[in-house]
């Protein structure tokens, strides 16, 4: 009986659709690079993984709730930017952090009142702010990077712990940790599904629906601001491109790892490994010397096909 | 010239797991209306894919005969090349084209790219006239009402000279004049040698309508009988399989103090401007009772339910008592803390969420409740308790952790029902509660209904199926243009009384 159970609950996890081609990658770059495992190659990899995680875990929870955000890269800038800007005047380090939060929970804010409030799609929404923030930033940096960093600020992205893990990495795990534990373990969690699940459904059964979704539209655009300052340590000062591009790598992350477009399933764990997959294949392709302009039609045709399968799985459950 | 102008022979369709047709055998002769009736899942609804292409020719087993010849079905188009044509269930018009674009979809008259307005028009108003439909042939459908459009869906099809017509529960949105009306048209076109299969539930119109009637049971062919030579109960045991000993029992329960009083009800109505759709309306609840809400579709019974719950809010002006205290309700959220739960009408679109388990269902409305360890929900607790709730209502499913998608309608429509159970409200709303569910399930329902008020619940149900309204109902209210126009009790109700309230 035991036994049984356990092959269902394989059969039917999202996430063994995505370790299957992150371990055939693994080898495969390995075979032909055995460099790939080697353990400052796979820091560098974790490192990369943990920035899109940190993001990706959030929007794990904004694709549940079966929504999307196409703003996450001008966030992420305007969070770093924000943090070193005040950082610059001279303001305590934990402070410009803080400051870096309120600044991407600003623009959560705007963006939920819009999305949620005057119900407006989010797909273009979320565009409009992309531009609008990208803006923002060009405006005020004049296009400059933002220098500055304290000696203390610095640790946070290239410091380690016991001088070999990377302390981002740390970060981005235990996020990504109490993030799948909200999700599947916590009443919270189950809202979200219900919300993403079937909107009116979850409102006639007294689920505060508009709440939820402006919560996640704020969470989602925090943790990209995180992402933004995380950077912004890591180089010693902030970019204005810090995060452009990230927002459809991190979804794309987060759809390969099996977490639905349509809302009402995904997990974290998910997220992690479709993170992994992505990091890994630009790592290995640099590894095994293909071009890296290779690099985006592969991702692409990789996203395409986690969206049929997520479709499949869909026809399957509803043919049933 | 064959005896039958369509036959399907030994037809078997699998599907993954499950066998859906079982060497299934139909005959249909020219100009007769043929019933098909099955409980949900019998097949009804695999067969007439196979027999409209959509599940082509090839992914079943079995034969196909055409006035005596082997035809394939590869497509949806060759199947209306031979003029067999679909009606759904489903109302599937475009909203907002024109009524005559609608009727001469994909069949505009006219040469080449050049659509021919003038004979579009005139077309359209003379079906119009003959259905008896008061509008413009360039009005849009999304102004007329559900019974109008699946009108215009029959005549859709009927413009192209079908000889088959395939139709699957056309009445589900129909007013009783509606259905009157319908049956007219399908009367007419048997008598000009068009062919029907006529999918239904519902054995009044089975025995109106059909000649013969074709049952199905879990995808095998049960029995084919003239339809004045057979008896309704023989009908339903064959649908079911086994006797079923009391379609309608019903649980004495002793009536108590008032527990509801609404006062004052209003709502206006959605698409017309100035007018209500819910006008005044005042009634109360008793504690132990069942109170049926009858009258026609559309005349405004869902509306009172959603406006209480708080599922319609706009304009809505209203009183609301609960056990004498006045209580505001602005949304559902209220409306649950107040002691009330609302199993919709339409449980696809509003009750369950497809993707989520059976577990999950139940405790939508109580996640608050859910058991905890610490910050975590205490899942072993939430699984027992769910089990307990799953058995009790004996949910016909592989476990808790089913998705609910794959089950049957009567089995969904328990699980929306346990929803409110783990919720345990003072008062219930039930609209519609066994649409789509089959008899077997009815009894079911109606018999935990019954356990309900026994535990001192109190039930509001609106019904369009007069033998359960009459049966299952302490009280009835009679609806009819958004006004109480009735009020039965149990020695006063018949089904003549609440008709004629119904159309006063």
């Amino acid at each position: 009986m035991k036994k049984n159970r356990w092959i269902q609950v394989l059969a039917t996890k999202n996430e063994i659709g995505t370790l299957l081609p992150l371990v055939i990658m693994c080898i495969v770059v390995t075979l032909v690079n055995p460099n790939f495992i080697s353990f400052s190659n796979l820091m560098d990899i974790f490192r990369t993984t943990s920035f899109y995680l940190i993001v990706g875990a959030a929007l794990t929870f904004l694709l549940v709730a079966s929504d999307l955000d196409l703003s996450i890269g001008a966030v992420t800038a305007l969070g770093g930017v924000a943090c070193m800007f005040a950082m610059k005047a001279g303001v305590p380090a934990a402070l410009c952090i803080v400051i870096g939060l309120l600044a991407g929970a600003a623009v959560g804010i705007f963006k939920a009142w819009i999305i949620v409030d005057c119900e407006l799609p989010a797909l273009i929404v979320t565009l409009g702010i992309q531009y609008a923030v990208n803006g923002i930033v060009s405006i005020t940096t004049k296009g400059m990077s933002v220098s500055g960093a304290t000696e203390g600020f610095k640790v946070l992205g290239q410091g380690r712990i016991f001088g070999s893990v990377y302390i981002t990495i740390v970060i981005a795990l235990v996020i990504a940790v109490v993030f799948q534990l909200i999700l599947s373990y916590t009443k919270y969690g189950r809202s979200l599904f219900a919300v993403g699940g079937n909107p009116e459904t979850a409102r006639l059964a007294g689920i505060p629906v508009k709440k939820r979704r402006r919560e996640v539209h704020i969470l989602v655009s925090v943790f990209a601001a995180l992402a933004g300052i995380l950077m912004a340590s890591r180089f010693a000062s902030a970019q204005t491109t810090a995060g452009s591009g990230t927002e459809l790598t991190v979804m794309a992350a987060v759809i390969i790892g099996g977490t639905s477009m349509f809302g009402g399933s995904g997990s974290v764990v998910g997220s992690i490994l479709g993170c992994l997959l992505l990091a890994v294949i630009s790592n290995g392709l640099v590894l095994i010397r293909v071009d890296s302009f290779w690099q985006n039609l592969i991702f692409g045709v990789i996203l395409l096909i986690s969206v049929a399968i997520d479709k499949y799985r869909q026809k399957l459950s509803s043919a049933a | 010239m064959a005896e039958y102008l369509l036959e399907m022979k030994n037809v078997t369709k699998k599907f993954p797991g499950v066998l859906a047709l079982n060497k299934v055998m139909l005959q249909l002769k020219k100009g007769e209306i043929l019933g098909v009736c099955g409980e949900n899942g019998a097949g009804k609804s695999t067969l007439m894919k196979i027999l409209s292409g959509t599940y082509p020719f090839g992914t079943y087993e079995g034969e196909i005969l055409y006035e005596g010849k082997t035809i394939q079905l590869t497509d949806v188009a060759v199947a209306q090349k031979y003029g067999i044509e679909m009606i759904y269930q489903e109302i599937n018009m475009v909203l907002h084209s024109s009524i005559a674009e609608n009727l001469y979809l994909g069949n505009l008259p006219g040469r080449g790219q050049r659509v021919d307005f003038k004979s579009l028009y005139a077309g359209t108003k003379s079906i119009l006239e003959r259905v008896g439909i008061d509008a413009k042939p360039t009005d849009k459908v999304a102004k007329l009402n559900s019974g109008q459009m699946q009108m215009l869906a029959l005549m859709r099809t009927y413009i192209k000279n079908p000889r088959i017509l395939v139709l699957d529960e056309p009445t589900s949105a129909l007013t009783n004049s509606e259905v009157d009306q319908l049956m007219g048209i399908l009367k007419e076109l048997r008598d000009k040698g068009i062919s029907c299969i006529y999918i239904s539930h519902k054995m009044e119109e089975i025995y109106r309508i059909c000649d013969r009637v074709l049952v199905l049971r879990d995808g095998q062919t049960i029995g084919c009988h003239e339809t004045d030579q057979v008896k309704e109960e023989t009908l339903i045991e064959e649908m079911v399989g086994r006797k079923i000993e009391n379609l309608y029992p019903k649980t004495k329960v002793a009536i108590g103090e008032e527990v509801l009083r609404v006062e004052h009800l209003s709502v206006p109505h959605p698409t017309m401007k100035g007018k209500n759709i819910v006008d005044d309306v005042t009634f109360h609840l008793n504690r132990g009772e069942i109170l049926g809400i009858g009258g026609l579709v559309g005349a405004g019974r869902s509306e009172i339910l959603g406006a209480l719950f708080g599922q319609l809010f706009k304009g809505v002006t209203k009183e609301v008592y609960i056990e004498g205290q006045r209580t505001t309700i602005k949304n559902p959220a209220d409306a649950i803390k107040a002691g009330l739960g609302f199993v919709t009408e339409e449980r696809k679109l509003n009750g369950f969420i497809w993707m989520l388990s059976i577990r999950d269902n139940m405790y939508l409305a109580s996640l608050k409740e859910l058991p905890v360890k610490g910050p975590f929900v205490d899942v072993k607790e939430e699984n027992s308790r769910s089990q307990v709730m799953f058995d009790r209502l004996r949910i016909k499913a592989p476990s808790i952790h089913t998705i609910v998608n794959t089950l049957s309608g009567g089995n969904q429509q328990k699980v929306v029902l346990s929803k409110w159970l783990v919720k345990s409200p003072k008062i219930l709303f039930v609209d519609e509660p066994t649409k789509g569910v089959d008899v077997g399930a009815k009894a079911e329902i109606y018999s935990l209904m019954g356990e309900l008020v026994e535990s001192g619940i109190s039930i509001v149900m609106v019904s369009s199926d007069l033998p359960e309204l009459l049966a299952i109902s302490d009280r009835v209210l009679v609806v009819s243009n958004g006004k109480i126009t009735g009020e039965f009790d149990r020695d006063e109700m018949s089904e003549e009384a609440v008709m004629r309230a119904a159309i006063k």
